[in-house]
């Protein structure tokens, strides 16, 4: 019986057979490629858990090489593998489970819906999925950024499915380009970590990983091109990072984020929501050996994630379309998780990542549902009263909006909290400037609830404002189904890790903590590596724990005020729009409110710096290639060709003139020839 | 008897003023004749050099050049005649039509 | 008939090219050395009778023949031959009427 292990690379094999088949059979079948889809997915999933269960009963991990494109002697070699440790194991999961459900739900959203092109719309569901597994189990930061690039390019192809119409094929050119740009910055970081480090061909794990190289290498006190190595460290990471923030959607690269929505929605619950955007945040996690090594990247990255968070939960508010509400939540919901991640929150985390892909996903399959019931009219101003006509959509819906909104015992709740916890506690150790991402943070939690719960009151609760929302269509079990199962999840998946109860009490019931703590020693990828006493975040980045009022006091507080801003969000929320006929209460923002419907202007000025920096420069650099390069080059054409313009006026066509040239040419030679030889 | 550079010099003169003859005349008549002034001093030089060795070979190749020059002479009127049908004029100044 | 003038249309700096060869040429020869010496015919030698001999490759006949030019003589016979037939193609007009032997032209 082979290992668990030995049948990874099939994990991620099945849904790309599912791509051929639907891509080449899919129109023969009769749900156009879809089964395909569901059976890949479902195999992948009993793979995953296997592997799960592999690693949780001890067997610890598998690093291993699979395929070496090219050996380098005494330089880098550039391989695939697979690497899996307890994070790895739990996204496969996590990926491979809400893959399925996407499958499934799409049977009702697509198929039902009589959608054309399904064949191609499967096939990249089964690519995508194919690419984002084969992310999550790589083992070189190489092979990593070939999978980014693949989901990058499943995102476009899926965004735009609808390419008929004007918006979509726009948002996916839009997607790709954004995410392309952050992309350049991470091969740049690929390129600088393989110069650098070359034996560990790039590995995130072991002792050949370059995340221990790079400890080595600030320990020895080595130097990379005249930088200290911390620098030289940091540097790689920001350069890795400028990817991550593109995938992830981070400010300023999260305006494809919203325009991605042209999408279908399963296809944005999966992509936009729970997976590919958790690709950046992942690999962070995967490389947190080499960031914790670095205050610098970190503090950036807490930085930029606080920031985004606030930033993108106050332009939440103002919108008026159901998946623009849910598009601007993912931007700060990753946003949270940078934060942790640069807060020294490793495990919160991962945390949050597991719950948000559970809600998020659920939250967007609701609006998916919603969407199918008012044929396709997102506007939540025509929506309304749906509550008692879609009851199982209204519950599941409303259990990820209490999870979203971090309202207790949700999952939210637990991993926002923890999320915040650890970088208040950082904060109050000796990096002081996390308090600032702390507060950007929280803050942010006021707007999630006002706007989460502007969201469902608006959708569900008060008259029906339009005769669709009076009569909607019914969905059936194939979208029923996936939303019981997320909003089940959503209500008790945070047990996994209730680290204020943990603290309170004593118990020990931070089972992802334990979890992700399985990691073999040689992996050096456990969290005890990372954020132990000893651990690379104390001893490289210098973070410490502080406390308000002792450990538990600050759990308490901390929670307290979370919460505090949590629920008074919602009850604001609550005042303005659980009333029969809500208003337009944004309005009285006034001028804020057009800022925040333009987006701060951040779609505009994008356009500016592509049209008004990149353009001139492209334009003189072109002037400079057609002027100066190809002139040279027809310079000397030139020369030949006014010389031999000159030199065939010898031709006049008189006989006598060839004469006369014959003669002078036999005077010479026979001179020449007399008088090297001596003749005369 | 006389050197044979004196004979070597006639030869010289006279294919040179057959030459200067061909580079100069703009008539193509006094051209063909300043061609075959050049043959002939052509065939004065293998004749003095037959008289200095004693061989008769270079005797016999004057008569063969003499004889190539007939020939020459009878297609370059044949070639004037359609000059002169062509060009109207048989000045060889004329044709210039093979030119840049 | 006017007496003969001298040619007045004549590009005289074309016929320097020749006066630098005659220099040339003339340096060269005045100045060559001659090193083997100077035989000639015996002066009873039968030089024309030589030629023919030499001509029909009868080398034997004479002791100045010493080589035979029976194939190169042929050779210039047909080359002179087609040097008429030449002329005579090329001074026929293309269109001119066919020519009768007698002078007639074909009706």
């Amino acid at each position: 019986m082979t290992g668990a292990f030995d049948l990874v690379p099939a994990i991620a094999v099945l849904p790309l057979v599912s791509f051929v088949i639907a891509l080449f059979a899919g129109k023969y079948m009769p749900k156009k490629g879809a089964l395909a889809g569901i059976a890949a997915t479902a195999g992948s999933l009993i793979l995953s858990l296997w592997v799960a269960l592999t690693v949780a009963t001890g067997d610890g991990g598998y690093n291993e090489t699979l395929y070496t494109f090219v050996e380098g002697t005494g330089t880098f070699s550039l391989e695939l593998g697979v690497l899996i440790d307890p994070l790895s194991a739990l996204m496969l999961v996590i990926v491979s489970l809400i893959s399925l459900l996407v499958h499934v739900f799409s049977l009702g959203y697509m198929n039902d819906e009589g959608e054309t092109g399904l064949p191609r719309y499967y096939a990249g569901l089964g690519l995508f999925t194919f690419s984002m597994l084969a992310f999550v189990f790589a083992s070189n930061i190489l092979m990593a950024f070939m999978f980014f690039e693949l989901v990058g390019l499943c995102s476009y192809l899926l965004i735009g499915f609808w390419f008929r119409e004007e918006g979509p094929p726009s948002a996916a050119k839009k997607a790709f380009l954004v995410t392309r740009f952050g992309d350049y910055f991470f091969l740049v970081g690929v390129v600088a970590i393989f110069a650098m480090f070359p034996a560990t061909a790039g590995r995130f794990a072991g002792e050949g990983s370059f995340p221990a190289a790079a400890q080595a290498a600030i320990e020895s006190g080595q130097t990379f091109y005249g930088f200290e190595a911390q620098t030289a460290i940091t540097m790689a990471g920001l350069l890795v990072l400028g990817g991550v923030m593109g995938k992830s959607a981070q400010f300023p690269l999260h305006t494809w984020l919203p325009d991605a929505m042209e999408g279908p929605t399963p296809v944005s619950a999966l992509i936009h929501a729970a997976t590919m955007v958790a690709a950046g945040v992942f690999l962070v996690a995967r490389m947190y050996g080499f960031y914790a090594l670095s205050p610098t990247a970190l503090g950036i990255i807490a930085f930029v994630g606080g920031f985004t968070a606030l930033f993108a939960a106050t332009m939440g508010v103002v919108k008026q379309e159901l998946k623009q509400v849910l598009a601007y939540s993912t931007i700060s919901q990753y946003g949270y998780m940078m934060l942790a991640l640069g807060g020294g929150g490793y495990v919160a985390a991962v945390f949050h990542l597991t719950t948000h892909a559970v809600f998020k996903a659920l939250l967007f399959l609701g609006a998916g549902s919603v969407i199918i019931a008012m044929h396709h009219n997102e506007n939540m101003w025509d929506m309304g009263g749906l509550k008692d006509r879609m009851p199982v959509t209204y519950w599941t819906f409303l259990a990820g909006s209490l999870a979203l909104a971090g309202i207790f015992p949700f999952a939210g709740f637990w991993s926002k909290d923890e999320v915040l916890f650890e970088v208040l506690i950082h904060g109050l150790g000796d990096s002081p400037l996390l308090l600032g991402g702390y507060a950007m943070g929280l803050l942010a939690v006021f707007f999630t609830g006002f706007y989460t719960f502007r969201m469902v009151f608006l959708t569900f609760h008060g008259e029906p404002r339009s005769d669709v929302a009076e009569d909607p269509e019914p969905v059936r079990w194939n979208v029923k189904g996936p939303l019981a199962v997320l909003g089940a999840l959503a209500v008790v998946l945070g047990a996994i890790n209730m680290v204020p109860i943990k603290k309170l009490t004593g118990a020990k019931i931070d089972y992802l903590h334990q979890w992700l703590d399985m990691a073999p020693e040689g992996f050096l990828t456990s969290v005890e590596h990372y954020a132990g006493k000893t651990g690379l975040l104390h001893d490289y980045a210098g973070y410490t724990k502080g406390y308000l009022a002792g450990e538990t006091g600050t759990v308490l507080i901390g929670a307290a005020i979370s919460l505090g801003l949590a629920l008074a969000g919602v009850l604001l929320a609550y005042r303005l729009y659980n009333v029969p006929r809500p208003e337009e209460h944004t309005d009285r923002l006034g001028r804020a409110k057009t800022i925040l419907m333009h987006n701060y202007y951040q779609d505009e000025y994008q356009v500016w710096l592509a049209t008004g920096v990149t353009l001139p420069v492209a334009k003189a650099a072109d002037t400079f290639d057609q002027g100066i390069v190809d002139g040279v080059v027809n310079g000397i054409s030139s020369v030949s060709r006014f010389s031999g313009r000159g030199l065939r006026r010898l031709q006049t066509g008189v006989v006598s003139n060839y004469a006369a040239l014959l003669t002078l040419g036999l005077v010479l030679l026979v001179a020449a020839f007399g008088l090297m030889g001596g003749w005369f | 008897m006389i050197d044979v550079q004196w004979y070597l010099l006639l030869s010289a003169g006279l294919f040179c003023i057959g030459l200067f003859g061909v580079l100069t005349r703009r008539n193509a008549l006094i051209f063909l004749m300043s061609v075959e002034l050049m043959l002939n001093a052509a065939n004065i030089n293998l004749i003095a050099f037959s008289q200095r060795f004693g061989h008769v070979d270079g005797q016999v190749f004057a008569l063969f050049g003499m004889a190539l020059a007939a020939a020459e002479v009878a297609i370059g009127l044949g070639i004037i005649l359609v000059l002169y049908r062509n060009f109207g004029d048989i000045d060889v100044t004329a044709p210039t039509t093979m030119r840049w | 008939m006017r007496r003969p003038r001298l040619a007045e249309d004549l590009n005289p700096v074309a016929g320097l090219a020749a006066v630098a060869l005659f220099g040339v040429l003339a340096a060269v020869f005045l100045s060559a050395e001659f090193a083997f010496q100077n035989p000639g015919f015996s002066a009873d030698a039968a030089i024309t009778e030589g030629i023919g001999y030499a001509l029909f490759d009868l080398v034997g006949q004479s002791d100045l023949a010493t080589e035979g030019f029976l194939f190169a003589f042929i050779t210039i016979a047909i080359v002179l031959d087609a040097a008429l037939d030449g002329a005579i193609m090329l001074a026929r007009r293309d269109d001119e009427e066919q020519t009768l032997p007698d002078g007639g032209e074909r009706r």
